[in-house]
């Protein structure tokens, strides 16, 4: 395969390095060479979370300006703050739900229109996707699948050398048995919805 | 996945300190101490996670220097021995390090410095390859999982042989990497040794160190003869422009020269820190004419080879530390790039990036969770002090409360430094000085600054802030937690009788997200003199769930939304709070149900989880 460069980015407590660890062991099962990094720490308590999967034959855990082929933005802010990490035409898969900053939350600053962070990734990607992963993921009852509903959408834009049902394996593997079941069905209500406004936009 | 597997053959996606863990494993390690500090944490926690089933020895110290001095005294035993700290811990242990590597560590001990360029979470970016200098250890830097524990699994293994202790020097994108591992046969764990007694060796009197120094000396000179020829150490690439490269650089540097093939470059890759490997260094140097120095932070190696460069008389162009590779950060893809762009005259291209204007987007700075009780305390202490008082921080969670609005902290030192820091401050002005230390913390150092307190008689006021256990890097047990939680002998240390010991007669304990009871105590404390104590208690709301199966049944629910709510919101800034449409309103899912908010404020009542 080319060689993927894939760039996480969200609110730290919204699972985005468990979804990292899923995509890069997921890949490593199905015979990929992978090299992932990730920063936590101080981010775990509401801060920004940035992680890398890199495939293909990467040595380097960590991703530069302007090198990553997919961003995964688990929340629509932060999907814009990652920008300039984007390769040129890379592609941009997002939430749409967003997460206040404490700035925010108490009146002191304004979050982005949601409609503006699109425009701008749209000017950035012309391929980039944008779901309502919280909504999503309440109809599976729990609202922490919301980083699987991204996942099911990433593995089924036939971007990685596998497909939905090789998440969909790896999540009744990985994962504890009593999440297994809201979590497959998060991955399959990400993927419906990806499939869908991808096919609206063609 | 199990890190304990005997046999040889399994390949996992890893970690870089679960590598580390399996490559401590492979070489029989069998007493493993630590104090955890981000990015070490998960190496400890893995020895501890898996302590029922290994065979092996595994505790957590209060600090860094009993870590050292327990692990540098197994090891004095004959017993592999492995100790872990994040890179400003080492100042702490740095003075029994210094000692052990004069009378040496016959059973082998390595010690794991994991440094933080970038000050990811952390006080400073100090590049602990001085320390291997400065104490003449053996300084090995793996940059991928593989190597982790491959290195690990060896440099124990050295360590023994050339019973010398060894830095094993990580940084925080290694630790936190993850990548696949081959794994190895493990050895049977050796947790019982022998102590063959040698007072001319282990007894550092003066005329005994003396002696001691020399032989470190040309212990160091042994091991630079043999690590010429280690595998860490290899040469590939053609050409007339070399580079050398070390630490996780040496991973930059593969992609770049991948994606760039007209980079025709000789490399010398150097996963040996210290001592350095002159002969072969020399050897790579004399058909250059120019040589590219890649190493994150200090010119350490830069310095090393120039000085080289002037005892042989060679006349080649060094290039090291300058605008593309600062002494600052982590390097990148790109900034190795750029460097080789220069030395090599080629063209660099910085890739094609989206021109999006991100600068004014709001700022997403970690806060203190839902439910914590540090902001219960914090705010009821500004009531009552406000603006007046100086705020003396200490390292944990509770350096969170530093933004507005609970401004909690106006300067920090280092761990356990707001108790004696705290004391300087008050003896030279004239206002208030209240210090906050958590649990883990005060029996970390506090507790040395807390004894000075009372014995030289200084005005403050220190708040310990009991969420009964270490927070920040994860939940670890420390000496104020039941060991029973973890199925191990039940007992614990309590606070208050080792406070009342050091000397501290005014002491109050209460509740900590009990607004009336801090207040009270608080208020008591405002008019009287000398030391005064407060411990608050209350666990981490996150630990509290996780491991204590804690549930709280109620949430906060904003019943008419006025301006006492709009105050709540302002004085809190907690997270479960957000405005819509003009409106104070509390996410029921982000709430942790502290009840904090109910108690100051009347528009906010308690409502049922549904």
């Amino acid at each position: 395969m080319k060689p993927l460069r894939v760039f996480f980015t969200g609110v730290g407590g919204q699972g985005t390095l468990t979804a990292t660890k899923l995509l890069a062991e997921t890949a490593l099962e199905q015979g990929l060479d992978v090299s992932a990094g990730e920063i936590h720490g101080m981010a775990q308590r509401g801060g920004v979370v940035h992680s890398f999967v890199l495939l293909g034959g990467y040595v380097s855990p960590k991703i530069s300006q302007g090198e990553a082929d997919v961003i995964l933005g688990f929340e629509p802010m932060e999907t814009l703050r990652a920008l300039p990490f984007l390769k040129k035409d890379g592609l941009v898969l997002s939430s749409e739900d967003p997460v206040p900053p404490i700035s925010v939350s108490t009146g002191k600053q304004e979050y982005p229109s949601v409609e503006m962070i699109k425009s701008k990734t749209l000017e950035c990607s012309p391929r980039a996707v944008f779901l309502p992963c919280i909504t999503l993921a309440r109809e599976t009852g729990v609202v922490q699948t919301a980083n699987t509903v991204l996942m099911g959408a990433f593995f089924s834009m036939g971007i990685l050398p596998f497909g939905l049902d090789v998440l969909l394996d790896s999540i009744k593997k990985r994962l504890k048995p009593k999440l297994v079941d809201v979590n497959l069905q998060a991955a399959r209500l990400g993927a419906d919805y990806a499939r869908q406004s991808t096919q609206e936009s063609v | 996945m199990n890190l304990l597997d005997p046999n040889a053959g399994a390949k996992e996606l890893l970690l870089g300190n679960e590598a580390i863990v399996r490559g401590a494993l492979e070489a029989g390690v069998g007493f493993i101490s630590c104090y955890p500090g981000t990015p070490s944490s998960e190496v400890p926690d893995t020895f501890f996670r898996l302590s029922a089933k290994g065979e092996y020895y595994f505790e957590y110290a209060p600090n860094e220097k009993v870590a050292m001095e327990t692990a540098g005294a197994a090891a004095l035993g004959g017993v592999p021995t492995l100790v872990t700290m994040k890179h400003v811990g080492v100042n702490v242990a740095a003075d029994p390090m210094m000692t052990l590597a004069y009378i040496g560590t016959p059973g082998g001990l390595v010690i794991l410095s994991a440094d933080d360029p970038g000050c990811h979470s952390s006080q400073n970016e100090q590049d602990n390859r001085y320390y291997a200098r400065l104490a003449g250890l053996p300084c090995f830097e793996p940059s991928t999982a593989q190597e982790c524990k491959d290195m690990t699994r060896e440099v124990m293994e050295l360590s023994a042989k050339w019973e010398q202790p060894v830095l094993l020097r990580t940084t925080t994108r290694v630790n936190h990497l993850r990548g696949p591992v081959d794994f190895g046969p493990m050895k049977p764990a050796k947790t019982k040794g022998e102590f063959k007694k040698d007072p001319g060796r282990f007894v550092p009197i003066p005329a005994v160190a003396r002696i001691r120094h020399k032989v470190l000396t040309a212990n160091l000179e042994k091991i630079r003869d043999e690590i010429e020829t280690s595998r860490w150490n290899r040469i590939f690439g053609h050409g007339n422009i070399g580079v050398i490269a070390s630490g996780v650089a040496r991973s930059y540097l593969k992609d770049v020269l991948k994606s760039r093939p007209d980079f025709k470059v000789k490399v010398l890759e150097l996963g040996i820190a210290h001592p350095l490997p002159q002969k072969m260094v020399e050897t790579f140097l004399k058909d250059l004419d120019k040589v590219v120095i890649l190493e994150e932070l200090e010119p350490i190696l830069e310095n090393d080879i120039r000085v080289l460069c002037q005892k042989k008389g060679l006349g080649i162009e060094v290039m090291g530390k300058g605008e593309d590779l600062p002494l600052w950060d982590e390097f990148s893809t790109l900034c190795v790039e750029k460097a080789l762009a220069r030395a090599t005259g080629l063209k660099h291209t910085p890739p094609a990036t989206c021109s999006v204007q991100i600068s004014d987007l709001p700022n997403r700075p970690p806060n203190l969770c839902a439910g914590c009780s540090h902001r219960s305390v914090y705010v009821n202490t500004r009531k009552i002090f406000g603006d007046d008082a100086v705020y003396s921080s200490d390292i944990g969670c509770y350096t969170l409360g530093i933004l507005p609005p609970l401004k909690a902290a106006d300067f920090l030192l280092c761990m356990g430094s707001s108790v004696s820091s705290g004391c300087g401050m008050s003896r030279v002005i004239d206002n208030p000085v209240v210090a906050f230390i958590g649990d883990s913390t005060f029996f970390h150092s506090g507790i040395t600054g807390l004894i000075n307190a009372v014995y030289n008689d200084y005005d403050l006021i220190l708040v310990i802030l009991d969420n009964r256990t270490t927070a920040m890097t994860g939940h670890q047990p420390h000496p104020g937690v039941d060991q029973a939680l973890y199925g191990l002998r039940p007992g614990n240390l309590e606070i208050e009788p080792l406070v009342r010991a050091s000397g501290v007669e005014q002491i109050r304990k209460v509740k900590a997200l009990n607004q009336k009871a801090v207040s009270e105590a608080l208020m008591e404390f405002k008019s009287m003199k000398g030391v005064r104590v407060l411990i608050a208690e209350e666990p981490c709301p996150l630990y509290a769930k996780r491991v204590l199966g804690v549930k709280r049944s109620k949430v906060g629910v904003v019943k008419n939304s006025g301006q006492a709510s709009m105050d709540c919101l302002n004085t809190l800034a907690c997270p479960a709070f957000y405005m819509e449409e003009g409106n104070v309103r509390i996410n029921p899912d982000t709430c942790a149900g502290c009840m904090v908010c109910v108690q100051i404020c009347d528009e906010i009542k308690p409502g049922s989880r549904s």
